[in-house]
Order: C-alpha cells, then structure tokens, then sequence
C-alpha cells in the first residue's frame, strides 16, 4: 500500500498544533473535573465515565498524532482510574500525571519540542510513496547518537548490506520512535545531554514498558566501569568504544540480529497403525516440529529420500517389517548412518530395551508415551543431528554450504527443475587479487573480506537461493526462479555495493572488488556444465579487467 | 460514495477523516449517534461506518448494534484506543477493529480496501 501524500501530511500536522493548543483548557477542565469528582462518591460516580472518556481519547488521538510521550502519560491515568481496587495514592497520583502532560504540552508548544516528538514520524510519512519489499533477512535499525557526524562510515556499511537505517540524535525521538515502529536492532550511545548513560537507561526503559528486551549495541567514546555497567543493564548484546571501525560493528550487528533456526526439525513417523501415528505426529507439530507420516514400512525409504527427515519415529511391532528389521535397512544406506531412530514400542522389559539399542536405536519410549517426553526426546536428538550435519555440511567460517554440499544441493534442485520445467542461474563469484590481499595485509584481513563476503551474500540473497564456499575466495551461487539477465543485475548491485566496505588491516584502510560469472539452466542442463559455463563467464570477466559482471554465452563458450 | 466517520472528538474525527481523504475516498462526519442516523438518512450514497468505540451515551459499539436492528448492513470498521482483544474484533456484524496509534493510517487502508472488496 502507497503511504500517505505531502498534503496528508501538512492536514496531520494542522492537526497536531490545534491538538497541542487546545489541550491546556482541556487538561484544566478535566482537572477541575478531577477534583470535583473528589468530593462525594456520588459526583464521583457521575463523573467517572467523562474522565475516563478523556484520558482514552487522549491516549488513542495523542499516539494516532505520534504524541507517544502524551499517550503514556493518558494510558497511565485510564489504568490508575479503571484499576481495581483504585490506588491508595490516586489523588495526588492523577494530579501529577496531569501536571507532567501539562508540561509535556509546553514542550510540544515550543518548535523544537514538535520537531523531536514528530521526526519519526515524519521519516515516515515522507518517505517514498511504494514501500520496497523487504526480504526476510533485511533488518530495519536504529541508531541514536547524538554526534551524527561520527556515524557516517557505519551508516554506509549498514546499508551497503542492504539495511534499512534510521539516526535519531536524542533520546526522546528515538524512544517515539521505538514505540512507534519496532526496529530489529538498535546501535546506541551511552551519553546524551540528559546524563551520562541516559542513553542506556532509555533502552532499560524501553525494555521494562514493552516487555520484550531490544536487540541492542552500545557504541560509546567511554569504556569506563559505570558506562558498562548501563549497558548490562539494559541487556545489550555488545560494547564498542569510538572511534570503532564500522565493519566490526556492522558484522556485530549482523550476528545480533541474525535469524534464529530457519526451518522446524523434521520428524517421520512409521506406524501402521494411522491413529497412533496421527496421534505422535500432532504431538510433535504442537511441539513446533514438522512431521510426514507413512503406515507402510515399505514406504520409509522413499519418505526419507523426499523429505529429509532429522530422525525417525519408529513403531517396534509392525508384522510386515519390524521396527528392528527397517532401523537394519535404513542403517545400510550411507547417508543414513547417523539418522536418528526412536523406537515405540509396549515393551517394558529394560532387558529386551537394551537389545534393541544394539541396532542402532538411540532410545526406546514406552507406550504410552508422556507427551512432554516424546517432544523432548525427539528434539534433542534431531537437533543434535542438525548441528552436527551443520558442521559437516557447511563452511566452518563463513557458515555457507561448503563445495561437497553445494553441489548436491544443485544436482537435487536441477533435479526438480527438470521435472517443474523452471528457470535458473547460477553465479560464480571471485575474490579479485585476494592473493595480494592476504599477502599485502595478511590472513586476518583475508579472513575479513572472506566473511564480509558472505555476510552480504546471505543478508541480500533470498533464503530459497543456495550459497556455497568453493573454494579460499570463490563462492557459487543457485539464484532460483530467474533468468540469467535478472541474476546479473542482482549480483552487479552487489558487486557495487562490495566494493564500497572499507576494510582495516591494523590502521590500514582497504578496499576489495569481486568479480562474477553467469549462466542460466536449462540451457545449461546440468550442475557440471552450469558451473563449467559460469566458469568461463567469471574467467572472461577476469581477463577484461575485473570487478565486473559477465553473462555466459553459449556461442562465445564454443570459441 | 461516503464513508462515514463517528467520532465525539472533532479532532480525532477529522484525522480519521483526514487519513480516509488521503486514500481517495469521501467522507461525512458525525459527533454522536444520533448525527451518524441523521447522516445515513440524509445521504443514500453512504457505502462504510468508521466510528470511535468510546462516545458518550451511545459508544460505537452501541452504534452498530442499533444499525443492525434496523437493518442497516453497512460495513462498519471500529477504532479504539486500546489494542483489541479477540471477543471485540469477533463481535457479529463488526468488520474489523483497530488500534489507534501511528500505524493506523497503513492499517485503515488495508481494512477499507478488504471491507470494500468484500462487501462490493
């Protein structure tokens, strides 16, 4: 949907300087009214629903205006009015809240007071009419320091990554701000004009009135005792003093907000029985796990083979095949050799349970089984599988697919594609003079750019899309669902936005480039002659003179 | 084609109102329930109700309880200061509640454009 207009926008803001005039008579009618309520219970009683009508339309007008602050302030007197039993100090509890809305009014009044409590509003209201899509692993941030000039470099690294940034240069927009719209995570200051960790204590603020604690960082020119201890406080996840190099805080801030586990654990069912294995299977969904049943023994291969599962729920008796017999076959396929298998079974006989335990089970629950203990058993194990095929599977510095899994991984999707006669593209990616790098400015600066790399690759690339390590600086990339066009425009952008990050080596600054081959499928009908295609676009694009983007040719490649 | 917009608040009314002119549409105002009938008698062209949920005498949902005996089946869209709870967004004959905060411009849009599609 479009946001609103300019000329929504200047009728808001009319809007909000007759609210702000008004509200002085209206804070001393309601007061008057206050007080007169006071008096007898009777006048208390015929008052209450006007008062109580004031302060929600306070409440709801004031924060649809972005008077956050106000809103508060009415949501507290509602609650201090509707509470039961009512507050021993309500009098003097009431009366203060409205002298502090009264004063917040004067804030308002002044023209600096308006611009604060409206400027994150207004970010949003100006910006552009058609909000862009924003993938999964896009992250809005909020940084609130009130020496902008000092920020720059990291605002720049925080949006080569594709980051959606907004800077606030005082507490009381930031908190607005805050309430307003939810950030991902916040990079903050610990000192501002109101105190010396005023910054830290809005966080702690933040945190107490919404309930769900900030991501947060703290960037700050002190690194005595008292200002860390704030930021414990108000539980933020890292602590950098200025001058900070921008990459390091940026890769913080990337871990910090990094999506927790992306896909549920996977569980098969084998029971031929459909009820008990209907039964198991909804114990373990409500579990936040996703599971595929099969009744036939026979069908546990080909479920395995589609769906992957991180372990299997096996029945004992089964008289076609035996929980035993199927764990046997499944233990004969390589790749399954450490699947998770638990047995159900009615044995109770510990004896008979440790027999089973040589096949290769990894634990036997009796039937029936205790909820709590099937989801808890299940999840351990599978997510003990889960991290350990991670550590197999995947790139131990970068955290992306590694060579061998890459290419299975493609090989299974060119699989599919063949059969849903899609479209794809692959990229090759290389580290242009990365010898040089290392050798100019050492393996730890090398390790940097390495890491920066895919970072970037896995915040602005889609979660469908595979990304691999293939190599010390190459990386591969299975774009799914485009055509090679598309993909090079996309992989161009991040060529730009790659060669603006300033590296550091020590005190040294640097800056890298990549250099990029495409080729689509099905063109090219295969994961070898992809790649191989690719290849050659990205060694072309070497020869004419890197950092660049080259597109595969099938009648250039003859050559 | 009006929207009309109940709100004992002539401020809040006229930003509602404000927010619903913005998106493209008309709008009619009313203060009480009583201006909402006469408005809905007046003009024949009106196709949605917006009203406040907190007005004296006749709250909003009051409002739309009496529509309904009437027979009047307009589609009516609730605002309120509080974050609605289940039981009020599933009130019968309600086609969506809202919170009024910062976001309620994006969230009137969306619920006016489904509230049409649906009852067009």
């Amino acid at each position: 949907m479009s946001k609103p207009a300019p000329t929504l926008h200047d009728k808001l803001n009319q809007l909000r300087e007759r609210f702000i005039e008004q509200l002085p008579s209206r804070l001393a009618q309601t007061a008057e009214l206050w007080q007169q309520s006071r008096t007898t219970s009777e006048e208390q009683s015929r008052l209450a629903p006007e008062l109580h009508r004031f302060f929600h339309s306070l409440k709801g007008t004031g924060r649809s205006l972005g008077f956050e602050r106000l809103a508060l302030l009415a949501d507290q007197a509602e609650e201090a009015l509707t509470s039961s039993p009512t507050r021993a100090d309500i009098d003097t509890f009431i009366s203060q809240l409205l002298l502090q809305m009264g004063h917040e009014q004067q804030h308002l009044r002044s023209h600096h007071g308006q611009q604060q409590a409206l400027a994150a509003v207004n970010s949003f209201e100006l910006s552009s009419q058609v909000e862009p899509l924003r993938n999964k692993r896009q992250r809005l941030i909020y940084l609130c320091d009130d020496e902008p000039e000092q920020v720059d470099q990291l605002i720049h690294h925080l949006r080569c990554f594709g980051h959606e940034v907004v800077q606030f240069i005082d507490t009381d927009t930031f908190f607005n701000a805050v309430l307003t719209r939810r950030p991902d995570a916040v990079i903050m200051d610990v000192q501002f004009p109101q105190g010396q960790t005023a910054g830290t204590e809005t966080l702690t603020s933040l945190n107490k009135l919404t309930g769900q604690p900030l991501p947060a960082i703290v960037l700050s020119a002190h690194s005595d005792f008292h200002s860390r201890l704030s930021a414990v406080r108000a539980g933020c996840g890292g602590y950098f003093t200025k001058p900070v190099k921008p990459l390091d805080l940026m890769l913080a801030v990337d871990e910090l907000t990094a999506p927790a586990a992306e896909e549920p654990l996977k569980v098969l069912v084998v029971d031929d029985e459909p009820e008990a294995a209907a039964y198991h299977a909804l114990l373990l969904k409500e579990g936040g796990m996703s599971v595929h049943q099969v009744h036939h023994p026979a069908d546990a291969l080909n479920a395995m083979e589609r769906f992957s599962p991180d372990l299997v729920l096996v029945d004992v008796y089964m008289p076609v095949c035996s929980g035993e017999e199927l764990a046997s076959i499944i233990r004969q396929q390589p790749e399954h050799l450490g699947l998770p298998i638990i047995y159900l079974s009615s044995e109770t006989d510990s004896q008979k349970q440790i027999s089973a335990m040589s096949a290769g089970v990894e634990a036997f629950l009796t039937k029936p089984v205790q909820p709590e203990e099937l989801v808890s058993a299940v999840r351990l194990r599978a997510e003990r599988l889960r991290l350990l095929r991670s550590l197999m599977t995947r790139d131990s510095m970068t955290g992306l697919y590694n060579h061998s899994t890459t290419t299975e991984l493609i090989n299974k999707n060119l699989a599919q594609a063949h059969r849903d006669n899609s479209q794809h593209a692959m990229a090759m990616i290389d580290i242009d003079h990365f010898k040089q790098v290392n050798d100019t400015h050492g393996h730890l600066a090398g390790d940097q750019v390495i890491i920066t790399l895919a970072r970037l690759l896995k915040s602005r690339l889609r979660l469908s899309d595979i990304i691999g390590r293939y190599g010390g600086e190459e990386f591969v990339v299975l774009l799914k669902g485009i055509n090679a066009e598309k993909a090079a425009t996309l992989i161009d952008s991040l060529r730009e936005d790659f060669a603006l990050v300033d590296f550091h080596a020590g005190e040294v600054p640097f800056r890298c480039t990549f250099s990029a081959g495409i080729s689509s499928f099905p063109a090219q009908p295969s994961t070898e002659s992809l790649r191989l295609s690719a290849d050659q676009a990205l060694y072309r694009a070497k020869h004419h003179g890197r950092n660049q983007v080259v597109i595969s040719t099938e009648l250039t490649d003859d050559r | 084609m009006h929207i009309l917009v109940v709100d004992d608040d002539p401020l809040a009314g006229e930003m509602t109102a404000a927010l619903l002119e913005s998106q493209g549409h008309n709008t009619l105002l009313a203060s009480d329930a009583m201006e909402a009938v006469e408005q809905l008698d007046a003009h024949s062209d009106i196709k949605l109700i917006v009203s406040d949920m907190h007005m004296p005498l006749v709250s909003g949902l009051a409002l739309l309880e009496m529509l309904r005996e009437q027979d009047n089946h307009l589609p009516f869209i609730l605002l309120t200061g509080d974050t609605p709870d289940t039981t009020l967004r599933q009130t019968p004959g309600l086609n969506a509640c809202l919170r009024k905060d910062a976001e309620l411009a994006w969230n009137l849009d969306a619920a006016v454009k489904q509230t049409l599609a649906l009852n067009g």
